[in-house]
């Protein structure tokens, strides 16, 4: 049971001018729930754009993305595997599902600079209406969980790269996603941290968490976590395509 | 409880919080803010007192002030013209006024001193406007020291010091016996400063106005139509200056609401893009947004116009004072009577509130419909 497809998806970007170029072309993919998924591939090979048009950041330029079991916080009597296209849907709709449906860790963490650690956390929960000290418990489960509760009410760009890190996962999981997505996580990591990190994604997985991670760090791609690798160059899929 | 309301009450704690993260960049804005709401509101109020003080001034006026003229020059005039006037058809009421001006050399003022026609203070006492009481520091039961026409010190009794009605019509007032100015200023008997009409029906003030000159030709008639002109004429020349005032005022807004609609910084807009990949809709980043303009606006809103009241009614409008009032020379300390038109308020609300809070939300609104995508690359 796919939870993520693409079909013939491309993404054009300045379409109709001079520097118009394709950073997806023709992609079709299906990633199954509850396994990791690796896009790898040189910088600009457009693992990047494939994870922005999955996570509902972009609409593709032709081609389509269907979800499955998503949908229910915005459909409420929707049935819990019911399949939605989400190429087509306006901005209001996209925004939600990558609310509920999405966890993100960025590159360059993107934390929101001279808030505490601990409303960086809770930010993505503040568009739900969710109660504020429900989501703070949660939020300081969450900190706990990783560590790094004594940091709660400190400055986030007072901490280190590996605690920053860990704020980003916080930050991707205060909605319970069903996904969560990473691009180049261990980047700005260095070893022991990145191999912290692959357990801590080990652990999600264990939990039935779907997760898709654009890397080209081979402690990433090679590790025994992954169950799937899929090679990208040019903005094409050039290896693991099909379902491994 | 409703999800709407906590939604709202997130969003407005981050808003709040925002601002005190950039409280640097923030506060500075404020104080800007607050500078321009400060002159408006100073201009308004000022501006409306004015036109208060106006009305009450010409509220008292009589119909027709009588002075009589020798050679071109004021002169008294005989209590005698009093009857043969009063006969004239039309004329209710005839008064001669005992008044004139005092310069105090002690305190550098000029006081306006006046024979009470009703209700006079005993004999040796007197009462006085708030403006000669708070400059001579007097009170009732003092003792108001005044150099008579030979020279000597007069003095009176200060009977009672008149309420506040109206600062610019009392404040500078000696108000005594006719007696009293007669012997004070060597007044000669059977004379008067003016005289003052009524006249039962106001659109027979001209014809009343032609018989008195053909019966006196020594004397000028003044209507209330021309002193209404006089003080309109004065009142709408500091008018013209407050409306300078006023556009100079405005025009700085409009350039400090436009330089806030054009320019979003770099990491105010990282963090818009943040916000919206982590799954804040456009709307919820324009809320944000409005929220930390309404709050500036209304902190400046609400900070400049008490700081504007505290100027004009209760510091005299120290500011305005050397370009604006004429009393400035006549009183050494004034104090306008307080007055506020809600209505002029309001305006001032939508004119400096509602812009702002709308020119914050453009350059957001341009921000928050870029895709959120932008924030992965950046």
């Amino acid at each position: 049971m796919t939870v993520i497809e693409l079909v013939n998806v491309t993404k054009t970007f300045n379409a109709g001018r001079t520097n118009q170029f394709k950073a997806v072309q023709e992609v079709s993919l299906s990633v199954t729930p509850g396994r990791v998924t690796v896009l790898k591939g040189p910088s600009g090979s457009g693992k990047t754009t494939l994870l922005a048009l999955i996570g509902c950041m972009a609409r593709p330029t032709s081609g389509r993305i269907l979800l499955r079991g998503v949908g229910k916080p915005l459909f409420p009597g929707a049935e819990d595997n019911a399949e939605l296209e989400i190429s087509s849907l306006p901005e209001r709709f996209l925004t939600a599902i990558r609310r509920s449906a999405f966890g993100f860790i960025f590159q360059q963490f993107n934390l929101v600079r001279g808030v505490t650690v601990l409303e960086n956390v809770m930010l993505p929960a503040y568009p739900t209406g969710e109660k504020r000290g429900t989501v703070r418990r949660r939020a300081q489960g969450l900190l706990e969980m990783f560590g790094i509760s004594r940091h709660a009410s400190s400055r986030v760009d007072l901490l280190s790269g590996g605690e920053t890190q860990r704020v980003a996962i916080a930050r991707a999981l205060i909605n319970d996603p069903r996904v969560l997505i990473a691009d180049e996580p261990t980047a700005h990591l260095d070893t022991g941290l990145s191999r912290d990190f692959m357990e801590i994604m080990g652990s999600f997985k264990a939990e039935g968490k779907t997760i898709l991670i654009a890397s080209h760090d081979p402690l990433v791609y090679d590790s025994t976590l992954v169950d799937r690798v899929v090679e990208m160059r040019d903005g094409r899929i050039i290896y693991g395509g099909d379902e491994s | 409880m409703n999800r709407g309301f906590e939604r709202h009450r997130s969003i407005i704690d981050f808003s709040i919080s925002s601002l005190i993260r950039r409280k640097g960049k923030n506060l500075s804005l404020l104080a800007v803010y607050t500078l321009v709401v400060f002159v408006i509101a100073s201009t308004i109020f000022f501006v409306q007192a004015l036109k208060r003080e106006a009305a009450l001034l010409l509220g008292e006026s009589p119909d027709i002030v009588v002075q009589r003229l020798v050679a071109g020059r004021h002169d008294l005039i005989p209590i005698g013209y009093v009857e043969k006037i009063a006969a004239i058809r039309g004329v209710s009421d005839v008064k001669p006024r005992l008044w004139g001006y005092y310069y105090d050399a002690a305190v550098g003022a000029n006081y306006t001193v006046m024979a009470a026609d009703s209700d006079p203070p005993p004999a040796g006492g007197v009462r006085l406007g708030n403006g000669v009481a708070s400059t001579r520091r007097l009170s009732d039961g003092d003792v108001l020291t005044m150099r008579g026409a030979d020279g000597t010190p007069a003095l009176f009794t200060v009977e009672k010091v008149l309420p506040e009605a109206s600062e610019l019509v009392a404040a500078d007032l000696v108000m005594m016996t006719a007696e009293d100015f007669r012997t004070l200023f060597a007044f000669p008997d059977g004379r008067a400063t003016d005289l003052v009409l009524s006249v039962s029906n106001p659109r027979e003030t001209t014809t009343v106005a032609a018989k008195i000159v053909r019966l006196f030709p020594d004397t000028r008639p003044i209507l209330k139509s021309e002193i209404l002109r006089t003080y309109d004429s004065v009142f709408d020349w500091r008018g013209g200056m407050l409306v300078v005032i006023l556009s100079v005022a405005l025009l700085s807004f409009i350039i400090f609401a436009w330089d806030k609609a054009t320019g979003l910084s770099a990491e105010e807009r990282k963090e818009i893009g943040i916000l919206k990949s982590i799954g804040w809709e456009t709307a919820d980043v324009l809320m944000l947004k409005f929220w930390e303009g309404t709050v500036i606006s209304l902190s400046a809103f609400l900070v400049g116009t008490i700081l504007a009241y505290l100027h004009v009614f209760f510091f005299s409008a120290s500011l305005f004072e050397q370009a604006l009032k004429g009393w400035a020379v006549l009183y050494p300390r004034f104090r306008l009577i307080p007055v506020i038109d809600p209505y002029q308020l309001a305006v001032l609300f939508f004119l400096t509130v509602v812009p702002y809070a709308v020119a914050t939300i453009i350059p957001s609104w341009r921000a928050a419909t870029v895709d959120p995508d932008a924030v992965m690359r950046s």
